[in-house]
């Protein structure tokens, strides 16, 4: 987040009055940095959180058989990735699953964790697929 | 769970069963610094500038497609129309400069680059006539290279003498060009009204009041609205509208989303959604099989035209919702070659060039990537050219000709340039002569719809 002069301006001002006779040039300029680079912060890291968040969004579907979202939770959590949601539905012998999954504490990439479920989905012969959240929130939010 | 189920599969179905991709993310690049009164330097500059900006760009589009899971059909780049920073040369360094043009694309991983282009439509500067005659030369001699020409506007009128030139440029590229099926005419548009922010090859370039560098996107998906118009049945019109426009307003957001990143990834601004509906050569990727799914029984039947309109209408209400930052032609396209159902159309004899004309009247972008005859005289060329031209000065819009006089070939032959560009059937020019008329010269004035101040 940007602050515009007039604001920077006013915040002097403030200090000034606040500090009335103890006012020396140095002490304002430290005070009025310090709030600066507050309020520059905390609005910019909610903001960056709200745009882009580590949410990735895994899709898998195939012939139903037992361990299939076991050899996949696994493979999540050796990477650190944190399963925020879940759900599941299963018609006749196939399944279809979809994970929230947050990726933002996992020392690996989108890509690298992207390549191992490519796999898993191998091994496992279903298919996985990994998108990031916000293809979701832009098709189907207004 | 934040989204629902079918919403979730409904995005995965889109992607992976409806063939709904991002067309194209075009990088706009000006040239406007680059010129110097040597050659050498002049190339090099361009070389230069366009390796600086764009080296990365099929990387940067290829991480964005993996982590939405959407592919990008086309990486392109655009530049300034050539002939504007470049109008002191003469026909062989523009020539020179196409090779460039041609070298740099190839080096960067691209398929085409547009912008070997002049704009035309009141009249022509000395460098812009010499550019003209080099477009034969540079379309035979490069491959990835594609050329524009604006002949009118509704400003301005139709300058006759510059359609007359082009039609004389078509059959000499056709002709330079025999041997790979006039393939150089695939690469030539003659244009109406020209969009300067087209991200669509071979019509794409990076227009005068553009910023230094643009990221354009243009987005895909008639398979997604074909699913969705079988779907519904016969329901009544307004439930057909609805349909469509939720439909591409969803892939709308997709394309805003794609191209925000990669402009992003690249640290440039972004341009614009292009939200035309694009047609591949691919099964089911077909505006005519969503025309008659709409329920015309082939295209070319009568009410092929309202349904076009319809369709047209609806996908810019819908895009306009979903991007606040629409350019381009965006539309629907119709070429005859990129589309299994036009191509089918043609071949039963249910589409003729007439009526591929009246819908060109309401969607974008004109008579696109049509063979006729390699004996088609220039005059007769010149006459379909001015037609379109009149549809886009009179109804305000961009219109554009592709057309393509397939050296030696008749009516009932096709030619095939596999990948994107398809296979076009020839179809019949009607024989009656326009030589008088066009050979008049000069400019039709600019029409009435022009005072609008």
């Amino acid at each position: 987040m940007k602050i515009s002069e007039d604001e920077i301006r006013r915040l002097t001002l403030e200090a000034i009055t606040e500090l009335g006779d103890k006012a020396t040039p140095d002490l304002i300029k430290k005070v009025v940095s310090k709030s600066v680079s507050s309020i520059g912060m905390l609005p910019e890291d909610k903001l960056s959180d709200n745009l882009s968040s580590g949410r990735i969004i895994l899709t898998s579907f195939g012939l139903n058989s037992p361990g299939i979202i076991a050899q996949i939770t696994k493979t999540l959590s050796e990477s650190k990735c944190d399963i925020r949601d879940l759900s599941q539905k299963i018609m006749d012998e196939f399944y279809t699953m979809i994970m929230i999954i947050d990726i933002s504490n996992s020392p690996k990439d989108f890509k690298d964790i992207q390549n191992e479920m490519n796999r898993v989905a191998e091994e496992l012969k279903v298919k996985i697929f990994l998108q990031h959240e916000d293809v979701f929130r832009y098709m189907h939010r207004i | 769970m934040p989204y629902e189920f079918d919403e979730i599969l409904e995005t995965i179905k889109m992607t992976e069963i409806e063939h709904f991709d991002i067309r194209t993310v075009t990088l706009g690049i000006s040239l406007r610094d680059c010129v110097d009164r040597n050659i050498d330097v002049t190339k090099q500059k361009v070389y230069d500038k366009i390796m600086r900006f764009g080296k990365n760009h099929v990387k940067y589009a290829k991480e964005v497609e993996s982590t939405y899971g959407i592919s990008i059909a086309n990486k392109r780049v655009a530049v300034t129309p050539i002939s504007i920073p470049f109008d002191m040369f003469g026909m062989e360094d523009f020539i020179e400069i196409a090779k460039v043009l041609d070298k740099a694309a190839g080096e960067i991983g691209i398929d085409f680059l547009g912008g070997y282009s002049a704009l035309v439509q009141k009249g022509m500067s000395n460098g812009e006539l010499e550019f003209i005659k080099s477009i034969p030369f540079a379309l035979s001699q490069t491959k990835r290279v594609c050329s524009s020409v604006n002949v009118a506007s509704t400003k301005a009128g139709i300058n006759i003498d510059a359609i007359n030139m082009m039609s004389d440029v078509i059959l000499s590229t056709a002709e330079k060009t025999k041997n790979e099926g006039s393939i150089g005419c695939a690469k030539l548009v003659v244009y109406c009204n020209v969009p300067e922010d087209n991200p669509f090859i071979a019509g794409a370039f990076h227009g005068i009041s553009e910023p230094e560098v643009t990221l354009n996107v243009g987005i895909s998906g008639p398979g997604v609205v074909l699913e969705a118009i079988k779907e519904i049945g016969s329901a009544d019109m307004r439930t057909l509208a609805e349909t469509i426009k939720k439909t591409v307003f969803k892939i709308t957001r997709a394309g805003e989303l794609i191209g925000n990143k990669v402009a992003e990834k690249h640290g440039i601004p972004f341009g614009i959604v292009d939200i035309s509906l694009a047609p591949t050569p691919a099964e089911g990727d077909s505006i005519a099989d969503i025309l008659i799914a709409m329920g015309v029984e082939d295209v070319g039947a009568p009410g092929t035209t309202a349904a076009l309109a319809m369709l047209n209408d609806c996908v810019k209400k819908a895009g306009l919702m979903a991007s606040s930052s629409v350019g381009g032609l965006s539309g629907a396209f119709i070429p005859v070659s990129e589309d299994q159902g036009m191509i089918r159309a043609v071949e039963r004899g249910n589409l003729s060039l007439e009526k591929l004309e009246a819908m060109t009247a309401v969607c974008s972008v004109g008579l696109d990537m049509v063979a006729i005859p390699g004996d088609t005289p220039a005059s007769t060329i010149a006459g379909i050219i001015a037609d379109e031209c009149a549809i886009g000065v009179i109804n305000d819009k961009a219109t554009a000709v592709r057309i393509i006089p397939v050296y030696g070939k008749k009516v009932g032959e096709v030619v095939d340039y596999g990948g994107l560009l398809g296979k076009a059937p020839v179809m019949m020019v009607r024989e009656l002569s326009s030589k008088l008329f066009v050979g008049r010269g000069g400019r039709i004035p600019a029409p009435t719809r022009s005072l609008t101040n």
